[in-house]
């Protein structure tokens, strides 16, 4: 371990046996990370006439979530390597080509960042960083494995998701825990399919031109209640 | 150049405004920058409930840089965003001193919420509780932890009092009497002596916050209350709510 020049509050402490704990924190609503100002993109897609929430759910979980969850792996095996994150972020940018997805991503990464600043060391990261390279990094930090991260990024997705839709399609809340539990077969295989990558080339690049027109449709609509 | 322009290591002092829709807060800021724009920095970061509405109006008032007014989107919860999770205001206040510092004072304007929403010691350092004359005369009596704990009470509209049948001398001596000596301004546009005491107000609390005499408090969480007419009366202890009102 090399020396730190950042003084912290302690001496942050690699327990890889709370490892699991952490992935559960993080994919913890209640994280302070501004988890409650957006919708992964439910808003503007009910506003352009979406009504299969699931369907949406599933929609992100094959396209963005496995590039995002395939960035957080690597970006966790370059952290322990002690390779730059430069690539993963250049790789991150190149399968995300909605600017209004990479911009809210990087919101979600300063916000991860300010709370891991307090909370972890973490290995030097890019400027504008997305959430889920931060992600990568704290696990790295933190004793996460590979599938764990992976894990959090897709449930956090679908999460994001659910909540958003029982503020914007109030119904039955139990039935919306029940579309998140539908959607565990599809988590699973964005986890299987996102542990064992290793490099950059490797992150999926799946399209998604309609989720990216209704992320970038929001960002000029003036009546909305998410940031994205 | 201002007088009492801080050090450029000192962040912004943070003043908070809440209270609930229509009772003026967007109108106070842009008050506040009037009165204050030319002695010291300030930046404006907006709560809109549904629209960045507040931010373009404080923008188009040519009070300030529009540069320096920002809106913060709370995702239905504007609660949960001065209060449990300052995530994205807090961020907001930074970005601010990072692109147009150094600044002396952060606006922090809440979304229109409700009598018991007050911002947490963690994102303000000092807060107003805003509530007005047409909103209704018992709106002081009935109190509130903003009413009764925040920084400064502000009674705003006292002009409109004949036209809403409230006696404005019995709403602010129910107001003193709710706060216990703790200070309130009966507010008008049109009332330039109120102006000054508002505007000395804030001078006073900035000078108290760079000699680090400042000690941001939390008025309290939010009382006993109720969702409907068969749930029963609950309260939320340490000011955790984890539902929407």
């Amino acid at each position: 371990m090399s020396e730190s020049p950042v003084k912290l509050a302690w001496e942050p402490q690699i327990q890889p046996e709370h490892g699991a704990l952490t992935a559960l924190l993080l994919a913890d609503a209640r994280l302070p990370i501004g988890g409650h100002t957006r919708s992964g993109s439910l808003e503007p897609a009910l506003a352009a006439g979406v009504d299969d929430i699931p369907g949406f759910i599933n929609l992100h979980l094959r396209t963005v979530v496995r590039t995002d969850a395939g960035t957080a792996v690597v970006a966790r095996r370059h952290a322990l390597a002690g390779l730059p994150l430069e690539p993963v972020l250049d790789a991150w940018r190149a399968r995300t080509p909605s600017a209004a997805l990479r911009a809210d991503a990087e919101i979600v990464g300063a916000a991860l960042v300010r709370l891991a600043s307090r909370l972890w060391q973490l290995v030097p990261l890019p400027a504008n960083p997305p959430g889920a390279l931060v992600l990568g990094a704290i696990a790295a930090a933190t004793g996460i494995d590979a599938a764990d991260i992976a894990r959090v990024v897709a449930y956090d997705a679908v999460q994001t998701i659910t909540s958003a839709a029982l503020k914007l399609r109030p119904g039955d809340p139990l039935e919306v825990a029940g579309w998140t539990l539908a959607a565990f077969p599809a988590i699973a295989s964005v986890v299987s399919a996102s542990a064992d990558i290793v490099t950059p080339d490797q992150i999926p690049a799946r399209s998604a031109p309609h989720l990216e027109s209704y992320a970038e449709a929001h960002t000029t609509t003036t009546r909305r209640l998410f940031r994205a | 150049m201002p007088e009492n322009h801080c050090a450029p290591t000192r962040r912004a002092m943070r003043l908070g405004i809440a209270g609930p829709v229509g009772t003026g807060k967007s109108s106070l800021i842009m008050m506040i920058c009037r009165e204050l724009a030319h002695d010291i920095a300030i930046g404006v970061v907006t709560n809109d409930i549904y629209t960045d509405e507040d931010a373009r109006m404080i923008r188009a008032a040519g009070v300030l840089d529009p540069a320096r007014v920002l809106a913060v989107e709370t995702g239905a919860c504007p609660h949960t965003a001065i209060r449990d999770d300052i995530t994205a205001n807090a961020m907001a206040c930074e970005r601010l001193e990072a692109q147009h510092g150094p600044l002396d004072v952060i606006l922090v304007e809440s979304g229109g919420d409700n009598l018991t929403a007050t911002f947490s010691p963690a994102l303000v350092d000092v807060q107003i509780f805003l509530i007005d004359v047409a909103g209704g005369g018992d709106v002081a009596r009935k109190g509130g932890p903003g009413i009764e704990r925040a920084d400064l009470l502000v009674v705003n509209k006292t002009d409109l009092g004949p036209h809403v049948g409230v006696d404005v001398p019995m709403m602010y001596a129910d107001a003193l009497a709710a706060r216990q000596g703790g200070p309130v301004i009966a507010l008008s546009r049109n009332d330039f002596r109120a102006v000054a005491e508002l505007r000395g107000w804030v001078l006073d609390q900035h000078a108290a916050y760079i000699q680090g005499r400042l000690e941001p408090a939390d008025p309290g969480p939010m009382a006993a209350h109720r969702h409907g007419p068969g749930e029963p009366e609950h309260a939320h202890a340490g000011g955790r709510h984890g539902h929407t009102h």
